[in-house]
């Protein structure tokens, strides 16, 4: 009876991170949705339609910060949402790291550019608000995954 | 017999949980420990991505490039106020832009100069700029700039120079330095004049209406671009060509 206990307890330990793991991953297919759709709309030199109106998102899509060193900030996006993508289908510490990593990174990245919005440009593109917002719920989510789970395969151990 | 058999059992559920919580506290340490790794990499990789944004600023030169182009390029044509081309010209093309905008630096390398030397040289077309302030308050500076050189007939300069010498946007580069230098480059006559016409309240009203106007029609963004004429007026937004405005332009006119 007892030799089970412990990969019982470990099966239901790693049943409760397939929910986190599961949401990450919708997360990230939306994040890489927003990030794709700005990417195609500036592709031409256009800017994403704000939905309320207002040139917000063709003066971000103008700014010299839309681009780092030559780069779309969209593309970047769309490859950070793809690792978390990644990090979500991966399981283990491995995932957990590389999930945590990207979603710190991620987030403190978004919010640097929502600073630049607010107090360099001037406007807000609502497309990079919603993307903000994901990664912000993407960095709870693999937070929460990080912190409750990392380890969680040492529960296999059996008793001796 | 029964005394010995508790006692075995207390002795193992107390080894289990001693062993349980030692793997709760490895959990734990596992947890910090990959935080701790997770939260110094990603700061790292903020770091050199903010190094990189930041590292395009710069601007503010005052070697202004581009002053033979656009002279040879204007050489000839009216220069009134806001408008370039024949002040009697039947068809109007008015282009609502912000000097910071790099799109509109483009229409000005690109699509202005075919407008310039077709419809606008021939007297078909007159151009007239607008100064929709979008971008940010050196946008403001800016086109007050232009506007006090359109007291001396060298607004159209002034713009296609502005342009051709534009900045990464809001990085501080349009300076009174900067703004002197494109007005020395486009030849304003009186630069102290320029100076004092720049600096007055009078553009803030035009300056409002200009950005109402755009609005107005709708428009998403800089440049846009509307023309008029007898036929009518069109509001084509930001047209992607030349051709697109001479099609406008033969449809008004």
């Amino acid at each position: 009876m007892a030799e089970g206990a412990a990969p019982q307890a470990r099966r239901r330990i790693l049943a409760g991170e397939a929910g986190l793991r599961l949401g990450a991953a919708v997360l990230a297919l939306a994040g890489i949705g927003v990030s794709t759709y700005i990417a195609l709309a500036e592709a031409g030199g256009g800017a994403p339609v704000c939905l309320a109106g207002g040139h917000g998102c063709t003066t971000v899509a103008q700014s010299e910060y839309s681009h780092l060193a030559g780069i779309n900030v969209a593309v970047i996006g769309i490859a950070g949402y793809a690792g978390l993508l990644a990090a979500a289908a991966v399981p283990g510490d491995a995932g957990r790291f590389a999930g945590l990593l990207l979603a710190i990174a991620g987030f403190g990245f978004s919010a640097y550019l929502t600073y630049l919005e607010l107090f360099v440009i001037d406007a807000i593109c609502q497309w990079c608000v919603a993307s903000a917002v994901i990664m912000a719920l993407l960095l709870i989510v693999n937070g929460t995954r990080a912190w409750r789970y990392a380890g969680a395969e040492l529960a296999s151990a059996s008793p001796r | 017999m029964a005394s010995r058999k508790e006692e075995k059992e207390r002795l193992r559920r107390e080894r289990l949980r001693a062993e349980e919580g030692e793997r709760v506290a490895q959990r734990r340490r596992r947890a910090i420990q990959l935080g701790s790794v997770a939260v110094l990499g990603a700061l790292v990789i903020v770091a050199v991505l903010i190094a990189v944004s930041q590292s395009g600023g710069g601007g503010g030169s005052t070697d202004i490039q581009g002053a033979a182009d656009v002279e040879s390029l204007l050489q000839g044509i009216p220069q009134r106020g806001t408008t370039l081309g024949e002040p009697g010209a039947k068809v109007t093309i008015v282009e609502y832009g912000d000097l910071q905008c790099p799109v509109c630096k483009q229409y000005s390398e690109t699509v202005i100069p075919d407008l310039i030397k077709g419809p606008v040289r021939s007297g078909v077309a007159k151009l007239e700029f607008r100064n929709w302030v979008i971008i940010g308050p050196e946008s403001m500076d800016a086109a007050k700039a232009a506007l006090a050189a359109s007291r001396q007939g060298r607004y159209w300069t002034y713009i296609e120079l502005f342009y051709r010498n534009q900045g990464q946007e809001n990085s501080g580069y349009v300076t009174d330095e900067f703004m002197t230098a494109v007005a020395k480059a486009a030849g304003v006559p009186d630069l102290q004049r320029w100076d004092s016409d720049r600096a007055s309240g009078r553009w803030d009203a035009a300056i409002a209406a200009d950005a109402s106007e755009a609005q107005r029609y709708g428009f998403s963004g800089t440049p846009s671009f509307v023309v008029a004429g007898p036929g009518g007026t069109q509001p084509l937004g930001t047209p992607g060509s030349a051709a697109a405005i001479e099609r406008a332009i033969k449809a008004v006119g």
